[in-house]
Order: structure tokens, then C-alpha cells, then sequence
């Protein structure tokens, strides 16, 4: 264990510029691919170069002229992120999805675990589709024999972080440390990385396994580089928040390892281009969604299984009155639309669960869940509940249709008023402040006469509350309600974003959450790390003039 | 009034390939379910049960398979079967339609002689012969009716509405009979509750063996079929017709013409 860093290496393979596959001009670009130059907040920018490096020595290559050029580069993967953070302001795109291999498979005998080596493009889809099947044929084996003593193990194995859109990349989630609804079981991306190389704006490559570097008292780390030359850089004094599920700002901590000062960094400190990660056996789960009559019912339902082992849930999802009632309305209007059962009239509230299934358990997993309900004011007939794959993938496109139905709406709207958005909060608090601040919301918005519907990761006490404005006037009044909801989340302890990270568009935010020290820090090391601020420009926090 | 509903386990059959070397069914990673038709069956028996509590309608399912073929029985009585059994034996591997349909007949007389209805689906969705419902119920010696989609009891008869291309027809028939279903009563898959989860658990399901039954071993199985799948292959893929633009007559029949010249059909 060490701060100091040694392996710092140079790539031996040299690539031409010209053979790198890439489009110039910023017409072409917009024109012809405009695809890039947004994610699915709709954000969109500008950009002369659009690269599609194949390898780690072309992203090398690309860098020397980007540096030379003084051009900003902004990666990109498979562009699901909801902040902006992929999306240019001007420069170049790069673009990492000719870069999806798997590189490696191997076994930790110390951790008695699987991992995978592999390339930032590839989507967690064909990860999960590969462990499924089993197909590893072609990939290079770390350690001897891992394929074949993994191929005799009869149940299949998956990488369990789901941050619902299972057609992000590993690198995309690793840049904004991705957690989703399983959370609650298996902790965000960054408990799931083995190791990681990182490219440096300089060229420089960082080879990181966990356990290997950690900072020093005083917060830094020293890097040797093969040419002599040293590399220092001190890590933000503040503590990062991980009492809540988190994605706001760097990760810092005392004694900190490397590893995690990238996870989540949204590619302002570095670009990865080489990840390890474990894998473990795939659960068969049972899903069930419960109705309650009222709202405090189902919050004491959640607040009583989440941590009873018995019931061991996977996640805990929360449907509220206004998401039901949106959806009753979607399903009067096109009955089999949602292809689920008929919503129950009195449902006020639902909980949407997963527990482990098997036959010889099943039984003592609901008496207990069965308990519970009783002293909830609602039964076990008041569910639904299936075990086999296609009924799991049908009750999980039920909890899909919500956000999508959400964005329907406001696609319609936005015909009439094209500036017009939906408002839509990653708020989490600690379990303490839930009831609180689920009153909070209710209360300003009913207020406020807005319309909207909280739903989410209630396991984690991390709901989305999506306003829906019916005009530009609701727009500004929803604006100022999310910032009064993010000042109250950080009052009560909590994050103004648990999940998809700041990118550009929660920067402003971000200063709710950190002091004005804090944010020089977080500056502070993306200069040392990227002295021409050449990457990702924007993410997280923003330079002025001064600064640059 | 006793439904008796007979049900298939099947592959989920979008994800089945055929292996085109030895001609058989790459069923790994493949999960089995009830057969979406004999699920159709069902829910019409259950909506039967709702619709005349006072005929006390038991709902009896029966299958035969490999043990595994329990968990269809399972589904059945999550969803509203009241009991199950499962004709599950060595001596029965191989069958085809007709064996089939005679180790049912045997298994409803051993155990529900006076049924009043049976109910399958139309078809299974791997095999898609439709044959072993008309087997049966000749086998029994009681009428039958293909395609039903909506049934209304009257007395010691139902009246049965039956798909046809152009609509329905009407047809009504004395009990004991038969009808295979073509369309449930609701457009979506129904969802048990997690009570119906436990509550299915304790319902009775009895796995049967053929020599319980007293059949002849020359009747079931490999003995008792006439027919035996010989290659299973995927049919070709077609390719995708060509469609003419008709906004200017002219060169829309000039390029109908070339190409029926082509194809020399002209």
C-alpha cells in the first residue's frame, strides 16, 4: 500500500493520427450525426472532430493532437446519461463504442470470485447476455483454467449493477459510478471494480487494481512517469457523502484508494479504457407488486422489509396516489398498452419488491411478507406476483412505463411550448428525513397546483418526483420549486443527485451541496490531472475565465 | 360441474432454434411455460367457475410430461385450478398425439370419470398439431368443438361460440363434451397474487404413473405411437417482397412488367 505510483506506463504502440476512423466539420458532424452531440437530456452542443478510436494507443494518438491543437474532447459511450455530461460545447467527440471487447476472464483466488476484463464500449446487455450464455470462448484466460472451471458451474452468472438502462456501457457507468433499483443489495458500479487503466490528458497510463494505492495522510498521490518526470495531485479535504446513495462531486475520503477518485469522475480526471470487474451468481427472483390504501402504509411496509433478512429484497420500488392514477388512465384508455392487469381502483399507493425465489423457501418468505402486511392494512391478495423470466421482465416494463409515459406527455406539451421540459429530482435523504421530506413534496406541489408523480428507489429512500408543467409559466415555478427541494435534501443531510451524476446540467446545483472551497478542490485536482482542461470540459464544475 | 382442463408445458417458443446438424430443439437457457392456448383454456374455466357460483364449477387440470412439467400444473393452480395431476412416467417418453391423447382419456376416467367439460387450447406452440384434443375426445366418445372463444352454460348443454374465418358461428352442444379455445377471455396474461402463490402450494397435485393407470405398455409411449418426428428443421427465410411505387402509373406498370418478364411469368 502505497500513495506512490510506479506503473505508470507508456503505450509502445505508435499510431499515425491519419489512420485513426474519424469525421471532421461541424456540418457533417450535426448533419450526419447528430446523434452525437446529445444524450437523453436532450442537451445538445457542437463539435469540428468526431473520433472512433479502436484502441488505447489511438486514443493516445488522438491526444497528442488534441493537446498540439488545444481542442477539448468529449467522450462518449452509449449516450443514456440524463445530465448532459457526454455532450460537447465545442471541440471533439470521443467516441468509445469501437472500443466494446472483452479483454479477459479470470479468477481472484483470494476473493473466491469471477471477474471480467474489459473494454469501456461494451453494453452492459451484451456483458449479461455473454455470462448467460456462457459464450467466452474466444477470450484470453487471466489466470489458468478460469474459463473452463467457470463453465462447470451450472447456475448463470451476471454482473448485478442495473441502472435500468441496460444499454449504458460499463464505461459510461463507471464514469458516473451508476447505481439503479438493485442498490439496495449490491451497493453502486464502484463496489463492483476489480481495476482500471486510466489515460491521462498527457498520454499517461495509470494501471489501478483496488488495494494497490492509497493516499497519504496529507490527501496526495505522487506518480512516477517512465520519463522521470513526477506527477503530484491532492485529493478534495472534504468527505465524500456515502451515508446516501451519492453521485453529486468527486469521491474523496481520507486514506482514500485511487481507484475510487476515478469511479464516478465523469471523465474530467481521465479517460478508462480498461475495466475489471467481479461477477457473481444470478439470483432467481420472485417480483411482486403490492397495493396499499394509503401512502404512510406503504412506507412503513418498505420501512419494515428492507433490512429483515428473511425477505432479503433485491430492490424496493414506490409507485405514488399521482403515478397509479397516471397510469389507471393510460390503461383506460388502451387496456392491454401497459400489458399488466387491470390497476385496482382503491390502490392509493404500490410497492413494487423482489425477493429471492425458490419452492423450498417460498413459503416462509411470504408468511413473513404476509406479517408485515397485516400490520400494514393490506394482504397478500392485494398483489401481483411472478417468478418466471418472462413475468420478471413484464412486472419490470411496468415499472419502465411510468417515466416513459411521463415523457410522452411532455412530448405533446412540448408541441405547444418547445421549450417546455419535465422537472424530475434524484433526491436522497437519510431514512429519518423520508416521511419529512415525502410531506414536503406533496404539500409545495398540491400547493403550487402542479402536476407530478413521485416514484423510485424508495429502498434507498431516493424517489423521483417528476413535475409535468402544462406551460412555460408552471416550467418556472417547478424550477423554483426543485431548487427549494434540493436546499431541503441538503438540509436534511441528503444528495440533490443520487444517481446520474452532474454532467452540465445540475453544476449550478452542485453549489447547494459543497462550499466554495470544496469546489476549488474538486478544480483543483482536474487541473493537475488535466493541466490543458482538455477533457470533458464542464462536467461537474465550471471554470471561469479567470481560471482557464 | 366438473371442467377438467388439459395443459402442455412448452419452450418459450421465440427463443427456440433448431440445431441444424442433429435436427433437434436447442432448448438450453430456454425456460419452459404453459402453453399460451391451454392457458386461454383456463382462464375460460375460471371465468365459468366466476360467472355460475351456483354450479359449484371444480376446475381439475391434467398434463403429461417429465416430472418438471409440475410447474405448468403450478401456474395453473396460481391461477385459479383447484387441483392437478400430473401423468408423468418413463413408459410414457416418446408419445406421440395418439398415445398422448389416450394416456389423457385413461388418466380423466381414472380420476374424474364425471366431468362434465374439457377444455385445451387450440394448439400447443412447439408441436402446433392440434390433433390430440379431437384424439381425445373421440377416445372418450363425447363431441367436440374447435376454437371456442366464448361458452355460456345452459342446462346439461353450452352453447359455444367457435372462431370461423369470416366471424362465428353458434353451436350448441350436449355434456359431456369437449371445446378447444383459440382466445382467452382477457387481452392481457393474468398475474396471481402472491396469496394465490402460497394458496397453490397446498392445493392437491398428484403425479400418476402409467402402470397406476392400467394401460397396456403397447399402447403408450414409443410402443402405442403411429407416427415418429423423423427431422425438425427451420423453415427458410423468405425475402423481403418488393413493392412498387404506384404514385405514376406508367413506370409503376413498366416495372411490373420487367419484373414479371424476370421471373419469367410473361
Amino acid at each position: 500500500m502505497s500513495n506512490h505510483i510506479i506503473n505508470s506506463e507508456k503505450t509502445t504502440e505508435e499510431i499515425q493520427f491519419k489512420e485513426i476512423n474519424c469525421v471532421r466539420g461541424k456540418d457533417e458532424i450535426s448533419i450526419n450525426f447528430s446523434s452525437y452531440l446529445m444524450d437523453e437530456s436532450k442537451l445538445s452542443g457542437t463539435a469540428d472532430w468526431l473520433f472512433f478510436p479502436k484502441s488505447e494507443a489511438e486514443i493516445v494518438s488522438i491526444l497528442d493532437f488534441l493537446r498540439k491543437n488545444k481542442i477539448r474532447t468529449y467522450v462518449s459511450a452509449a449516450r443514456t446519461g440524463i445530465v448532459g455530461a457526454c455532450v460537447p460545447t465545442s471541440g471533439s467527440v470521443l467516441s468509445l463504442e469501437k472500443m466494446n471487447n472483452f479483454i479477459g476472464f479470470g479468477y481472484d483466488k483470494n476473493k473466491n470470485n469471477y471477474f471480467i476484463r474489459l473494454e469501456p464500449g461494451i453494453t452492459l446487455n451484451e456483458i449479461n447476455n455473454k455470462l448467460r450464455k456462457k459464450e467466452l470462448d474466444n477470450i484470453p484466460e487471466l489466470t489458468p483454467e478460469a474459463i473452463g472451471n467457470f463453465k462447470e458451474i451450472r447456475e448463470p452468472f451476471h454482473y448485478p449493477v442495473d441502472p435500468t438502462e441496460m444499454s449504458a456501457t460499463i464505461g459510461g457507468t463507471l464514469a458516473t459510478n451508476a447505481s439503479g433499483a438493485r442498490t439496495l443489495k449490491y451497493g453502486p458500479t464502484r463496489k463492483w471494480i476489480k481495476g482500471l487503466r486510466v489515460l491521462l490528458s498527457s498520454g499517461d497510463i495509470l494501471d489501478i487494481q483496488r488495494g494497490e494505492y492509497f493516499a497519504s495522510k496529507e490527501g496526495s498521490f505522487i506518480v512516477k512517469k517512465p520519463n522521470g518526470e513526477i506527477l503530484h495531485f491532492t485529493i478534495p479535504n472534504y468527505i465524500f457523502n456515502t451515508s446516501v446513495k451519492n453521485a453529486a462531486g468527486i469521491y474523496s475520503k481520507p486514506n482514500m484508494d485511487l481507484i475510487d477518485l476515478f469511479i464516478g469522475s465523469e471523465g474530467i480526471l481521465g479517460i478508462i479504457t480498461q475495466i475489471d470487474i467481479w461477477i457473481i451468481k444470478k439470483k432467481q427472483l420472485i417480483s411482486n407488486v403490492l397495493f396499499f390504501d394509503t401512502e404512510e402504509d406503504s412506507i412503513s411496509f418498505v420501512e419494515q422489509i428492507r433490512n429483515n433478512r428473511t425477505i432479503s429484497p433485491e430492490f424496493i420500488e414506490f409507485f405514488s396516489s399521482e403515478a397509479l392514477n397516471l397510469l389507471k388512465k393510460v390503461q383506460k384508455k388502451e387496456f392491454s398498452s401497459l400489458n399488466i392487469p387491470q390497476i385496482p381502483i382503491y390502490a392509493k399507493s404500490a410497492i413494487f419488491f423482489d425477493v429471492p425465489y425458490s419452492e423450498e423457501k417460498i413459503d416462509i418468505i411470504f408468511g413473513e411478507i404476509n406479517k408485515i402486511s397485516k400490520i400494514c392494512n393490506t394482504s397478500l391478495s392485494n398483489s401481483w406476483s411472478g417468478y418466471e423470466n418472462r413475468e420478471v421482465t413484464r412486472l419490470t416494463h411496468f415499472r419502465h412505463a411510468l417515466p416513459e409515459n411521463v415523457n410522452a406527455i411532455i412530448a405533446t406539451r412540448k408541441q405547444q411550448f418547445s421549450q417546455l421540459h419535465k422537472l424530475g429530482t434524484d433526491i436522497c435523504v437519510p431514512g429519518k428525513h423520508f416521511r419529512q421530506i415525502m410531506k414536503y413534496y406533496h404539500t409545495v406541489l398540491r400547493n403550487a397546483n402542479l402536476e407530478y408523480v413521485i416514484f423510485g428507489h424508495i429502498g434507498e429512500n431516493h424517489v423521483h418526483v417528476n413535475i409535468l408543467p402544462k406551460n412555460m409559466k408552471e416550467l418556472q415555478l417547478g424550477e423554483e420549486i426543485y431548487e427549494r427541494f434540493s436546499r431541503k435534501a441538503v438540509e436534511y443531510g441528503g444528495s440533490i443527485s443520487a444517481e446520474p451524476g452532474i454532467g452540465k446540467i445540475k453544476t449550478d446545483y452542485l453549489k447547494i451541496m459543497y462550499s466554495q472551497k470544496d469546489l476549488d478542490e474538486m478544480r483543483s485536482i482536474k487541473k493537475s490531472l488535466d493541466p490543458s482542461l482538455i477533457l470533458n470540459y464542464g462536467n461537474i464544475v465550471k471554470f471561469n475565465a479567470e481560471t482557464e | 360441474m366438473k371442467i377438467v382442463v388439459t395443459i402442455k408445458q412448452v419452450p418459450e417458443a421465440n427463443k427456440v432454434a433448431v440445431n441444424l446438424k442433429t435436427g433437434t430443439l436447442i432448448r438450453e437457457g430456454v425456460e419452459s411455460i404453459l402453453n399460451p392456448f391451454c392457458e386461454y383454456a383456463l382462464d375460460m374455466a375460471v371465468e365459468l367457475k366466476n360467472q355460475n357460483p351456483d354450479l359449484k364449477v371444480e376446475i381439475t387440470v391434467i398434463t403429461m410430461g417429465p416430472p418438471q412439467a409440475k410447474y405448468a400444473l403450478l401456474r395453473c393452480l396460481e391461477l385459479g385450478a383447484d387441483r392437478a395431476y400430473l401423468l408423468s412416467d418413463r413408459a410414457f417418453a416418446g408419445s406421440d398425439v395418439w398415445a398422448t391423447a389416450l394416456a389423457l382419456k385413461e388418466g380423466i376416467l381414472k380420476k374424474i370419470e364425471d366431468f362434465d367439460l374439457i377444455l385445451t387450447g387450440k394448439q400447443a406452440i412447439d408441436g402446433d398439431t392440434a390433433q390430440v384434443p379431437a384424439e381425445l375426445a373421440e377416445n372418450l366418445g363425447i363431441p367436440h368443438i374447435y376454437y371456442g372463444f366464448d361458452i355460456k352454460f345452459d342446462n346439461k348443454k353450452i352453447n359455444v361460440k367457435k372462431e370461423t374465418e369470416k366471424g362465428y358461428q353458434v353451436i350448441e352442444v350436449r355434456l359431456p363434451a369437449l371445446v378447444t379455445i383459440s382466445k382467452g377471455p382477457s387481452s392481457i396474461r393474468r398475474l396471481p397474487s402472491m396469496m394465490e402463490i402460497v394458496e397453490a402450494r397446498k392445493k392437491p397435485l398428484e403425479i400418476i404413473s402409467a402402470k397406476s393407470l392400467n394401460i397396456d405398455g403397447n399402447k403408450i409411449g414409443l410402443n402405442g405411437s403411429f407416427t415418429q418426428v423423423i427431422k425438425i428443421f427451420s423453415p427458410p427465410n423468405k425475402d423481403a417482397g418488393e413493392v412498387i411505387d404506384g404514385s405514376d402509373s406508367i413506370i409503376a406498370a413498366r416495372k411490373l412488367f420487367m419484373f414479371l418478364k424476370k421471373k419469367k411469368i410473361l
